[in-house]
């Protein structure tokens, strides 16, 4: 009797694919089937009808968000902020990494390392519940301090304010996730052959030219990867952080499309329409992953896929 | 010459990074502070190190506090849950995918794959939530979180590091592959078990937004909502108390004593913060590897 090699192989494996059917279902239900709900950008959205049973509405949703006399100022207001995140907020775990490298002093290198991983691991509610306290104009230690010392004269308000908005929103993005974005950096210095450094020395390279010439190129690769997959974000400008940040008072330069898609959908249950506005964001991210994955691989030879 | 530039840059780094590792940990400290101090006397400011009036008063009411413990058990409930079952089917399916004679493997590490470079974006994905009738359930809290394509590669990784010869001679030994997974693999896996158990039960623990957006029963509500709902509420509360106590100055310390919304919010701050600080330090050394891991071969 023959027996089809592939399905004896297969059958072999029944386990294994026992292991894959939750996968199997639980990505078809949580991911496939809302990409195959992207259609309702294009509909006009009822609940009655689903995904597919609504009735058809073309580029209206789209049209409709061009047309709106904020979506610039959103597009704007997101492209600055998750812009100044891809450059300081992604250079500094990097700086980090490399003067972390130079503390010779194990047990000092330790724990300043268990200290920077600290704030990853709370919310953003906590976050921002927690610089609310510090920062507030009325007896929080950090006005109470610039006032004692004669720095300031009179108590900043910090929190909704325009004018120190996007310190704020950059600040606390690089509190939270300086030290665990850094981990993989000192992985990488961490494997620099040593030689390197030797072969640095009897060239003369004092501390700086070799953090220069051996250290940065020692974590390029990596940070190559790694901002491939942040280029993707510059859309999104962190939800949760500015859902939590802006308010009224910095609206005109705090108010970020992934904000307006949770507001107008959820908030309004202009569905369809926050969808196309969600569409737009996703289009744009997936752009972007692949053009700056193409240049990299171009310019430097380091590429995701 | 050199050895004095030397020098005099490790001077400045131990400061910066000695300043650093302050700025880190300090806001945890001051919340500490505010929350054993008296609220109405934290109030006056000036408070940085220590309490001023030490209380427990603070903690003493938030544990009596009904709603706050309905908002506990939600959250230790989904965060047991949650990490049990992510780690459970993860690990299952990183196990299916390390196998490089499975056919279809590629395909299906490719299924998995796909969505994390091409989302669906959010209001598709809320209306597939109510659609399945997770929206003010409970279930909201676990089943969308039950896998990720992250965790998944991270212990795939791991499980290819296993030595095959000890599945063979397992095997030799009669041993089935359900039981191979069971006793030989599972037993090995310990650390990076660890390691997404962490990353989990902190997204769990951590999120507020579910609670926020996708439930409005307010007995579903875990303690990072009930947090994020006193944000919003106590900011106004509390400033304008705030104003009129440095006003008032004196004539309301005087005998005054008592907690304020602020002084149970740290508080309850403390109380949601501190269970995870005291855990990760001990993870560490795992966790470390388990993010090279994750990224390099992602």
């Amino acid at each position: 009797m023959r027996t089809n090699p592939l399905l004896k192989r297969i059958w072999r494996h029944r386990l294994l694919y026992l292991f894959l059917l939750p996968a199997v279902v639980w990505f078809f239900l949580f991911s496939y089937v809302p990409l195959y709900g992207i259609q309702i950008a294009f509909r006009d959205f009822r609940f009655s009808g689903g995904f597919t049973g609504s009735p058809w509405a073309g580029l209206k949703y789209f049209r409709q968000f061009f047309d709106y006399y904020q979506s610039s100022q959103l597009i704007r207001n997101t492209i600055l902020i998750s812009g100044l995140k891809l450059t300081i907020g992604f250079a500094m775990p990097i700086v980090l990494a490399i003067l972390l490298n130079e503390i010779r002093n194990l047990k000092f290198k330790k724990t300043l390392q268990t200290l920077s991983y600290l704030p990853y691991f709370v919310s953003w509610v906590v976050v921002v519940t927690l610089m609310q306290r510090l920062l507030t104009p009325y007896g929080g230690p950090v006005n109470d301090l610039l006032v004692s010392s004669g720095l300031l004269k009179d108590p900043i308000q910090f929190l909704n304010n325009t004018s120190w908005f996007y310190q704020i929103v950059i600040g606390s993005d690089i509190w939270k996730n300086i030290g665990w974005n850094s981990i993989i950096y000192m992985a990488a210095i961490a494997g620099i052959d040593q030689q390197l450094y030797e072969a640095a020395k009897i060239d003369g390279a004092g501390r700086f030219r070799q953090m220069w010439h051996v250290t940065l190129p020692g974590v390029r690769n990596i940070a190559v990867i790694l901002f491939i997959l942040a280029a993707g974000s510059l859309m999104s400008a962190g939800y949760e952080q500015l859902l939590l940040l802006n308010g009224p008072a910095t609206a005109a330069i705090g108010s970020v499309l992934d904000v307006h898609v949770i507001g107008a959908g959820i908030g309004e249950g202009r569905l369809s329409y926050a969808a196309a506005v969600g569409l737009f964001q996703s289009a744009i991210a997936l752009v972007l992953i692949l053009a700056v994955n193409r240049i990299a691989r171009k310019v430097s030879d380091v590429s995701l896929f | 010459m050199g050895r004095r530039k030397l020098s005099l840059f490790s001077a400045a780094n131990y400061t910066l990074l000695a300043l650093f590792g302050f700025t880190m940990i300090y806001p945890f400290i001051y919340i500490l502070v505010y929350s054993l101090n008296d609220g109405k006397d934290s109030m006056l400011g000036a408070l940085y190190f220590y309490p001023r009036q030490f209380t427990l008063d603070n903690y003493a009411q938030i544990f009596d506090n009904a709603k706050i413990w309905q908002a506990y058990k939600i959250t230790l409930l989904r965060t047991a849950l949650g990490t049990a079952l992510h780690v459970a089917l993860c690990t299952l399916t990183a196990y299916a995918l390390s196998k490089k004679t499975l056919p279809g493997r590629t395909f299906f590490t490719f299924y998995i794959f796909l969505p994390t470079i091409f989302s669906a974006g959010f209001i598709p994905y809320f209306i597939t939530l109510q659609k399945l009738q997770l929206i003010n359930s409970f279930w909201v809290y676990v089943i969308p979180m039950l896998f990720s394509f992250f965790h998944i590669v991270i212990i795939r990784t791991f499980l290819q590091g296993i030595p095959e010869e000890l599945e063979e001679s397992a095997r030799i030994d009669g041993y089935g592959d359900f039981q191979i997974f069971l006793k030989i693999v599972l037993p090995l896996s310990g650390p990076v078990l660890a390691t997404i158990s962490l990353f989990i039960g902190v997204a769990h623990w951590n999120d507020w937004f579910t609670g926020a957006y996708y439930v409005s029963d307010k007995s579903l509500i875990p303690v990072q909502t009930l947090l994020q709902q006193m944000l919003t509420e106590a900011e106004a509360l509390s400033s304008s108390m705030q104003r009129a106590a440095q006003q008032g100055g004196q004539t309301i310390n005087t005998g005054a004593a008592g907690s304020t919304p602020e002084s149970l919010r740290m508080a309850l701050l403390v109380v949601t913060v501190f269970p995870i600080l005291c855990i990760y330090p001990f993870l560490q050394k795992y966790f470390v590897k388990g993010v090279m891991m994750g990224s390099v071969k992602g």
